[in-house]
């Protein structure tokens, strides 16, 4: 008795069926370049990723049991191949980000803001500043804790979901995840960014 | 109109049952468990005592709200669109590179 799950589509060979390949592309592709932009930061390193990542999968398909969704399981390829990507071009080992660290130590650190009062989200990622600072914290932010961050904060994932992905339990994801907002909100504020939006004055710069 | 909800938060010089050196104790404490606030992840009890927290202590309050405005912000930041011309070119690279091994 063989235990096939006929379920899911991406499960027979991709040599064997090209248009599994095409699909699993079509309908991924936004998806995994998304993610990967946002971990790389920038576009010919996104894309680098995207292609190792679905050629990864291209040649994983077969081995697919549809486990988990389709997108987890792209991810997962994603996040593996984005490390493995970073180590070879830097060597410089990941530094650990302490709670301590962020315990304000003036009352000058605890009251630092983020200009964005009375303003939507949107409204307020019209200030140019604030958007480079944002990009730019995140960045910044260790590789694990980035990726933490990213999937959960920005590509919406349960904590859970990231588990599987970082191969974390729920746990070690949400103290990744907090340590990374705090770092992310102290650089953002510490900025200093002022409170004047693109928007409204008259749309000189983009 | 309505009565006063609370007894709460009027504005003197020391609230009472806090020491407000933000190094230790429950300022401490509340650091520790704002994501999981955040994200409405705490039981009922320990919200309630952080609530409490936050009237009396001004500081905390603008941090959580900062980390709160940092959380929305990554929820909102849109990431660019891949082009098609970009896509095109990728599936194609991708084939080439599982063909070539």
């Amino acid at each position: 008795m063989r235990d096939i799950a006929p379920k899911t589509p991406p499960q027979r060979p991709a040599m064997q069926e090209p248009d599994g390949f095409d699909r699993l592309y079509r309908d991924h592709v936004d998806l995994i370049y998304r993610y990967a932009y946002r971990l790389c930061g920038e576009a010919e390193s996104a894309k680098d990723l995207v292609q190792e990542t679905f050629l990864n999968a291209y040649q994983g398909l077969k081995d697919f049991r549809g486990e988990s969704r389709v997108s987890t399981w792209l991810y997962t390829i994603a996040s593996r191949a984005c490390i493995r990507m970073r180590r070879k071009r830097k060597g410089q080992p990941e530094h650990e980000l302490s709670m301590e660290e962020f315990v304000p130590t003036s009352e000058g650190e605890f009251r630092l803001q983020i200009p964005m009062d009375g303003l939507s989200p949107e409204e307020a990622l019209q200030n140019k500043e604030l958007r480079k600072a944002l990009d730019h914290a995140i960045e910044k932010l260790p590789q694990k804790y980035r990726m933490a961050l990213v999937l959960h904060d920005m590509e919406g994932l349960r904590a859970k979901e990231v588990g599987t992905i970082m191969g974390l339990n729920e746990r070690a994801v949400k103290s990744r995840l907090h340590r990374a907002r705090l770092f992310v909100r102290r650089e953002l504020s510490a900025r200093g960014i002022t409170h004047h939006d693109d928007h409204t004055s008259g749309g000189s710069h983009s | 109109m309505t009565k006063k909800k609370t007894a709460a938060p009027k504005k003197q010089s020391k609230p009472s049952s806090y020491d407000h050196r933000h190094s230790e104790g429950a300022c401490v404490d509340l650091l520790r468990q704002l994501s999981a606030y955040i994200d409405d992840e705490l039981p009922s009890d320990i919200c309630k005592e952080i609530r409490r927290h936050l009237g009396a202590c001004p500081n905390c309050e603008v941090f959580i709200a900062s980390l709160q405005h940092t959380v929305t912000l990554c929820r909102h930041r849109p990431a660019p669109q891949l082009r098609p011309v970009d896509r095109m070119n990728m599936r194609r690279a991708i084939l080439d590179a599982a063909n070539a091994r």
